[in-house]
């Protein structure tokens, strides 16, 4: 065999310096960008009004082996604490009640999060056309993968090591009965994932992932810790750490579509849209969460709210896609009115309503009523007042034959559900920014609770049909819809939701809901 | 105490708030069912932790087969599409959930293994170039084959990942989406260990071309890729059902075009050039190739094709779908079969009887594998006589 000249120059090269060669990363990520190639059906299978450039780069630079090597050095630090150290200091059970209920809902929600997301960065990993962005949105399709296994993870060991198995252990199969299950599917679900590529983009990582991640992902941490929860933080933060990845591939989503002259026509629009219908769900509900979920407050969400999401969102990072032409949401500051009463007017429905959750509520105690008029001044007079009617009325007691829903129907307080956002409102009894307008199309009513979501269902209402759940459960005697939504725990009977998490109360069964008689009826066919 | 704390205070670790805590717990656990997801019916004898963590997190309607959610979608495509829908794929399922991986990868047992085999791959060059094993490969063989074709095939791997993109958004269970993502990244890793093998043969031998300028032009214009580049055009972007794209991708063309030009051509004629460092590589595609295959078998053959309602239909689909992306499939191997004119031949391995051995291992083990278990009836001798007839 002839050796060539670049044979022997390779063997002379070897001669004079022997050293051990490899290829870093990097090396191969450089060429990233030549790996596609022309053809004529090159093309996206999900339309968008966007054009996105062919040019835009990927920031994190990471090839397929390079990503594997580290997420699995972060899941060695996340999973070796919570098999070891966590677990021999007897952790999960070791949480306080409330916050371990909050955890039911918190983990399985932001689970079906990150499960759409991985059906969603699919969807831009096909519409995008630069080979470098769609490989940022290949690492986003794992990464959600990860996340949605990682919150598997926490209901998994709360359920086999904490104090209240039942909600963790079967939380898939039950979290479709109740009032909160809907407006979840919304924003996390159908938002990131049916229309506009481009759209759904907005909805996920300049939303969804740069705006409402860090309460949800990063303050919950504070709350959860401060709670006994040393689970929590060692998940959600190494979930975090991918978030970062996330917002930087909806930042390069933006940046590929700049230089369209069209894009400035829809892009504020878009984002508006996208911002409201998340803050619509977040707002309330991640304050009811941390506030009516948790024993020790760590502050008021209304501080948690203004930081993240009005002036690190609004104000910072959409400051900077300012040179793109992006502007602040004109919806922000009606969020900002929301952000100070909307999660107490959510909780007040939401444990009116609680034998339809997988999880247990609490009535606030003494020193918490004194904490919200602390800083939520007229909180007692709108709230306290309310509850603590329900609590001489022997709500928490099974006993008793009262539920909260009845105190609703008593003072003609009819709830109605937002048919664009799928939330609860009750426009008789809120001080949130909630106001009822009906509309009427192909014979049926719809309800609405602010002009943005009215806007939203105005242009496009085909894509709002879903049936909320008065109209699904209407005629239905209540515990027909829990047994049939899985709501009991293991013994076929006692309900996964309570009233209350006393230690020593009595818990209720399907037979004390049967004799209250509660029928669900639609209040909008009584207009 | 006052409920709202501050400075970072743990519930954990503080004893003034641990003790508030320790006193609302109750004095034992509530209820008895301890493990998540045991109302599922497991694949095995019981519930493993990869179903546990995976199955049943993807929420769907009740008219999607397999979930276990109520309602409709509350958003949807403009018009009026849902977000999924059954009418996504010609196949039927009355369980779109009951696919599991048999490796039973959840994401960090996946990323583990390619972590490690990235490791490995670090540890492997480094030894490789010290040891100074390139000075034996063949120059055609270097230059040529690994620097043009090889480089080429990198885009087939490439465009195959492509494919998944749909996949991932479309398909209609969660164990299927997190299956189809990792064999679409285990593509797109294909694709770059052929770049990260021409990074490095550039770095040992003077001259060697790293760019990917000459296998793009030859996979984008040359005669040999030609079938196989409207092939992998056709399953990334004129298929719209999920499944069809799999099934083109994973039981037909992989297992026939991708396994010959892997296995039978660059693994196997390699070492008889002095080549012992394409094997590393295809060595780890094929072990992807395996559990791509262990995956896909199950979804098309144990789940699909042996579905109690449907399977009868299912199986008849495969074979019509067979029929369309085999003779593509045949065509591409075809064109292929020209790459032998470009190496030295050597009698007993590059000749037309090793070649027709080849043809007849690749084809004798899609047959057993992928065509028997649908009951579709092929020739495959006169499949190995229509490549043949592409040899120059």
């Amino acid at each position: 065999m002839a050796i060539s000249t670049a044979t022997k120059a390779a063997t002379d090269a070897l001669a004079a310096n022997p050293a051990p060669v490899s290829v870093g990363a990097q090396e191969v990520h450089r060429w990233m960008q030549s790996f596609t190639w022309d053809f004529d059906k090159n093309r996206t299978k999900y339309s968008t009004k966007y054009k996105m450039a062919n040019d835009t780069k990927e920031q994190f630079k990471l090839i397929a082996k390079e990503y594997a090597r580290m997420e699995s050095v972060k899941d060695e630090r996340q999973f070796g604490s919570l098999q070891d150290v966590l677990t021999r200091v007897d952790a999960a059970n070791r949480v306080h009640p409330k916050w371990n209920e909050s955890m039911k809902v918190i983990s399985n929600f932001l689970e079906v999060g990150e499960y759409n997301a991985i059906a969603a960065t699919g969807m831009l990993w096909d519409s995008a056309t630069a080979p470098e962005q769609k490989n940022g949105y290949l690492g986003q399709v794992l990464d959600e993968i990860r996340h949605t296994n990682q919150c598997a993870y926490i209901n998994y060991y709360f359920a086999k090591q904490g104090q209240d198995a039942a909600g963790h252990n079967d939380a898939r199969r039950t979290r479709a009965i109740g009032p909160l299950w809907k407006g979840m599917k919304r924003v996390f679900s159908d938002g990131f994932i049916s229309g506009d590529a481009v759209e759904c983009s907005i909805n996920l990582q300049l939303v969804g992932e740069a705006c409402f991640t860090n309460p949800l992902i990063v303050a919950v941490t504070e709350w959860a810790s401060a709670n006994g929860d040393e689970m929590t933080p060692t998940v959600f933060l190494s979930i975090e750490t991918d978030e970062l990845r996330h917002m930087a591939n909806g930042y390069q989503t933006v940046v590929s579509i700049a230089n369209d002259e069209a894009a400035s026509k829809y892009l504020n629009t878009d984002l508006n849209n996208a911002f409201w219908t998340q803050q619509k769900y977040f707002t309330p509900v991640l304050g009811m969460m941390f506030e009516y979920g948790s024993h020790f407050k760590v502050e008021p969400w209304v501080k948690t709210w203004n930081r993240w999401v009005y002036e690190d969102w609004g104000g910072i990072w959409i400051g900077r896609l300012g040179k793109y032409g992006v502007e602040s949401p004109r919806s922000l500051r009606d969020a900002k009115k929301d952000a100070y009463w909307a999660h107490h007017d959510l909780f007040l429905i939401a444990y009116a309503l609680w034998p339809t959750g997988f999880f247990r509520l609490s009535l606030p105690t003494q020193e918490e009523a004194e904490w919200y008029e602390a800083n939520y001044p007229g909180w007692y007079d709108m709230y306290g007042k309310v509850y603590d009617e329900w609590r001489a009325r022997g709500c928490e007691d099974p006993s008793s034959g009262f539920l909260p829903i009845q105190w609703f129907i008593e003072n003609n307080h009819p709830i109605y559900i937002d048919r664009v956002s799928q939330v609860p409102f009750c426009p008789s009894y809120c001080k949130g920014e909630s106001t009822l307008r009906v509309l009427e199309f192909n014979g049926k009513k719809h309800s609405f609770s602010d002009q943005w979501g009215e806007r939203m269902w105005l242009s496009e209402p085909e894509r709002y049909e879903c049936q909320n759940i008065f109209e699904q459960y209407e005629g239905r005697e209540l515990s027909e819809v829990i047994a049939e939504g899985f709501g009991v725990r293991s013994d076929g009977k006692t309900l996964i939701s309570q009233p209350h998490t006393n230690k020593d109360g009595k818990l209720w069964t399907l037979d004390d809901i049967k004799r209250i008689n509660c029928v669900f009826s639609d209040p909008l066919k009584a207009l | 105490m006052t409920i709202e704390v501050n400075g970072g205070r743990r519930g954990l670790t503080d004893p003034e708030i641990a003790a508030v805590i320790m006193a609302a717990v109750p004095d034992k656990p509530l209820e008895t069912q301890r493990k998540m997801n045991y109302f599922m019916k497991p694949r095995g004898k019981r519930i493993n932790e990869y179903e546990v963590l995976c199955c049943y997190s993807q929420p769907t309607p009740d008219w999607i087969p397999g979930g276990l959610d109520w309602g409709d979608w509350t958003q949807k495509f403009h018009g009026g599409r849902p977000s999924w829908s059954n009418e996504s794929t010609e196949m039927r399922s009355s369980d779109w959930l009951a696919h599991r991986d048999p490796a039973f990868r959840w994401h960090a047992l996946y990323v583990k293994d390619k972590a490690e085999e990235w490791r490995y791959t670090d540890r492997f060059l480094k030894a490789y170039s010290a040891d100074g094993h390139v000075r034996s490969i063949d120059p055609v063989w270097r230059d040529e084959v690994l620097g043009d074709y090889l480089g080429a095939f990198g885009f087939y791997e490439y465009g195959l990942f492509n494919s998944h993109s749909s996949v991932v958004r479309d398909c209609l269970g969660d164990t299927l989406r997190m299956s189809s993502a990792m064999i679409g990244l285990d593509k797109v890793d294909n694709a770059q260990m052929i770049q990260a093998e021409r990074t490095f043969l550039s770095k040992l031998v003077p001259g060697f071309p790293e760019s990917t300028d000459i296998p793009k032009q030859e996979w984008t214009k040359g005669a040999i890729f030609k079938g196989a580049r409207e092939l992998v055009q056709d399953i990334w972007q004129a298929t719209y059902d999920w499944n069809e794209i799999l099934f083109s991708g994973h039981m037909i063309c992989d297992p026939i075009f991708g396994q010959f030009v892997r296995r039978e051509f660059f693994m196997r004629l390699s070492s008889y050039y002095g080549d012992n460092l394409t094997p590393f590589f295809i060595n780890q595609m094929q072990l992807y190739f395996s559990q791509t295959k262990g995956i896909t078998t199950d979804m098309f053959h144990t789940c699909l094709g042996a579905d109690v309602e449907f399977g009868d239909y299912n199986n008849r689909l495969m074979r019509a779908w067979a029929n369309k992306w085999l003779p593509r499939t045949v065509n591409a191997l075809k064109d292929f079969m020209a790459i032998y004119a470009t190496i030295p031949e050597i009698k007993g391995v590059s000749d037309k009887a090793a070649i027709e051995a080849a043809l007849v291992r690749v084809f004798a083990d899609w047959k057993r594998d992928f065509a028997d278990p649908i009951n579709y009836k092929v020739d495959t001798a006169a499949l190995v006589k229509t490549v043949l007839s592409g040899l120059k």
